[in-house]
């Protein structure tokens, strides 16, 4: 076999992929910048805070070479804010808490202005558009001077337990962390358990289920049951699937495009 | 980014600019995540490959060059203020390495597995281009390739189609390319040799289409996916028979969503949205 691993990444990949994000340390060592395959590393100056990435930031940390400053989200206080949201309020009684704006996204307090997708170019000249884990959630907020709105970023899970792991003298009450991090997991576990019913809009053609919010760890836990439910629905729902598509055929054969846009199916569910 | 960068990113080639060693690592890191999502290749992007390999290579003898270094020390000599970092720095730098090499390796081997499970399908697909050079890529079309020759072949091996005097390849590499024709044809022995050879010869061919079904297994494009949407908005099409499409939900900027990945090839391939 050319490659044993099934089609998705798997829980130790999105760890990989998490260890990529960005943190902010303290260092305790002098260390000359260095250019890096993933990037350029700046030059290392105590007591002055760098970003690095969190694989790095780790292995200094193991040989006590800094400390690590926990991101704005990994403190007691806006993990019980998110839990409370995530728990209490009605608007998310069936929805993750939204997540972490990308750049340029109008966030979910303010309706006033629109998103505007902000692109980098990359060497050949297309448009790029960053995502986790390639931005600054999981730094520490305090230099940047923002008063965002707390939110887990898509690595929550992999970065709050690689902290706790590694790092738990650097965190704020690293025991409340850990039983936050725990009913967290919880709560939205069993929200994306409930909204199984919602499956079978992704299996028909156009239509989709949103998860928006959910975590990396979260989708890879669930990836092969929900892939596995949607197939199975999808093949179930085949012939259904042929009828409706020859029904949109024939409309379209007599000119009536308009009305296939109110019919189509859009049964989704916010969650 | 100022002057003294695009100056030095021009001098040096693609390969040397900071700026862009960070964004493509993030693309190879973004494309490999998404090899890994969806069940066929995807489009070998060979550019951002050639300056990953580059860059490797040129990272390897860096890291050489500082471990000889570090070998042939002598205590006496002035270097010996460098010394106390140079061994972090070496791990630093072989640690960075091994985790480029691993995304490098992952993403081979899964294209690798996902051609040898539908070496035959993409064979197809290459040749039925070459033959008919107004078809894009469409899956259909090579589904439904004609066959126009006569059912006088008389091994297994004769219908896998010589790609070698093909020029455009996508969506492989010319290594890959060659491998799927030299596993084909390996393959098509192994069939001829062990049963396929007691058949009667209009029931050798391994693209046989004979009675509507195609004998040709490709991968399947209604598969779900997770995609993060990252524009202001995407919609999920239906890709119709005849080249025509219809559209379904809208996908809003930042949005998770688990939808059939033939609803969001055409905004992938455009990089609108993200595979998780």
């Amino acid at each position: 076999m050319a490659f044993p691993l099934p089609r998705g990444i798997t829980p130790s990949e999105i760890a990989f992929l998490a260890e990529m994000e960005t943190i902010t340390i303290v260092p305790r060592q002098r260390l000359e910048g260095m250019e890096l395959l993933s990037g350029s590393i700046e030059p290392l100056g105590p007591p002055r805070r760098a970003s690095l990435p969190l694989w790095l930031a780790l292995l200094l940390k193991r040989q006590r070479r800094a400390h690590i400053i926990p991101p704005s989200w990994l403190h007691p206080e806006p993990l019980s804010l998110i839990l409370e949201v995530e728990s209490q309020h009605q608007d998310y009684k069936n929805a993750f808490s939204p997540p972490p704006p990308l750049p340029g996204q109008a966030s979910v307090t303010d309706h006033e202005t629109e998103s505007i997708a902000r692109p980098q170019y990359t060497p050949d000249g297309e448009r790029y558009y960053a995502a986790p884990p390639f931005l600054p959630h999981n730094i520490s907020g305090a230099g940047t001077g923002e008063k965002e709105v707390p939110a887990l970023p898509f690595h929550w899970i992999e970065v709050g337990n690689m902290l706790l792991d590694a790092a738990s003298d650097d965190l704020v009450d690293p025991d409340q962390l850990r039983r936050l991090l725990k009913d967290l997991r919880e709560v939205r576990m069993a929200k994306m358990r409930s909204g199984v019913d919602a499956l079978d809009a992704a299996a028909t053609g156009g239509g989709g289920v949103a998860l928006t919010g959910v975590g990396a760890m979260e989708l890879g836990e669930e990836r092969g049951f929900l892939t596995g439910v949607v197939d199975n629905l999808r093949k179930i729902g085949a012939s259904k699937e042929q009828a409706r598509r020859e029904q949109l055929a024939d409309q379209r054969a007599n000119g009536g495009y308009g009305a296939t846009q109110e019919d189509e199916e859009e049964d989704y569910m916010e969650f | 980014m100022d002057i003294d960068d695009i100056l030095a990113s021009v001098d040096h080639g693609p390969g040397a600019s900071r700026e862009s060693a960070a964004i493509d690592h993030q693309l190879l890191t973004r494309f490999w995540a998404a090899e890994r999502a969806v069940s066929e290749v995807l489009p070998w992007p060979a550019p951002l490959m050639e300056r990953m390999m580059d860059r490797v290579r040129i990272q390897i003898e860096t890291i050489e060059d500082l471990a000889a270094s570090s070998a042939d020390m002598d205590p006496s000599t002035k270097h010996t203020t460098h010394n106390p970092n140079l061994n972090l720095r070496l791990s630093i730098l072989q640690t960075d390495l091994a985790r480029t090499q691993y995304l490098l390796r992952s993403l081979l081997r899964q294209r690798l597995s996902k051609l040898s499970k539908h070496s035959m399908h993409y064979l197809v697909k290459l040749a039925s281009r070459s033959k008919n050079p107004l078809i894009s890529d469409s899956q259909s079309q090579s589904q439904s390739q004609s066959q126009s020759q006569p059912n006088s072949q008389l091994t297994p091996g004769d219908s896998v189609p010589d790609i070698s005097s093909i020029s455009e390849i996508s969506p492989l590499s010319s290594q890959e390319a060659t491998f799927v024709h030299a596993h084909q044809t390996m393959l098509a022995g192994h069939f001829g040799g062990s049963f396929m050879g007691a058949f009667p010869p209009q029931l050798r061919r391994l693209d046989d289409n004979a009675g509507g079904t195609s004998m040709v297994q490709g991968p399947e494009m209604k598969e779900v996916v997770f995609v993060r949407c990252l524009v202001v908005e995407v919609p999920v099409v239906v890709p119709g028979d005849e080249g025509e499409e219809d559209h379904g939900v809208l996908m809003r900027m930042g949005d998770v969503w688990v939808v059939q990945w033939e609803g969001v090839r055409e905004a992938w391939m455009k990089g609108l949205v993200e595979l998780l």
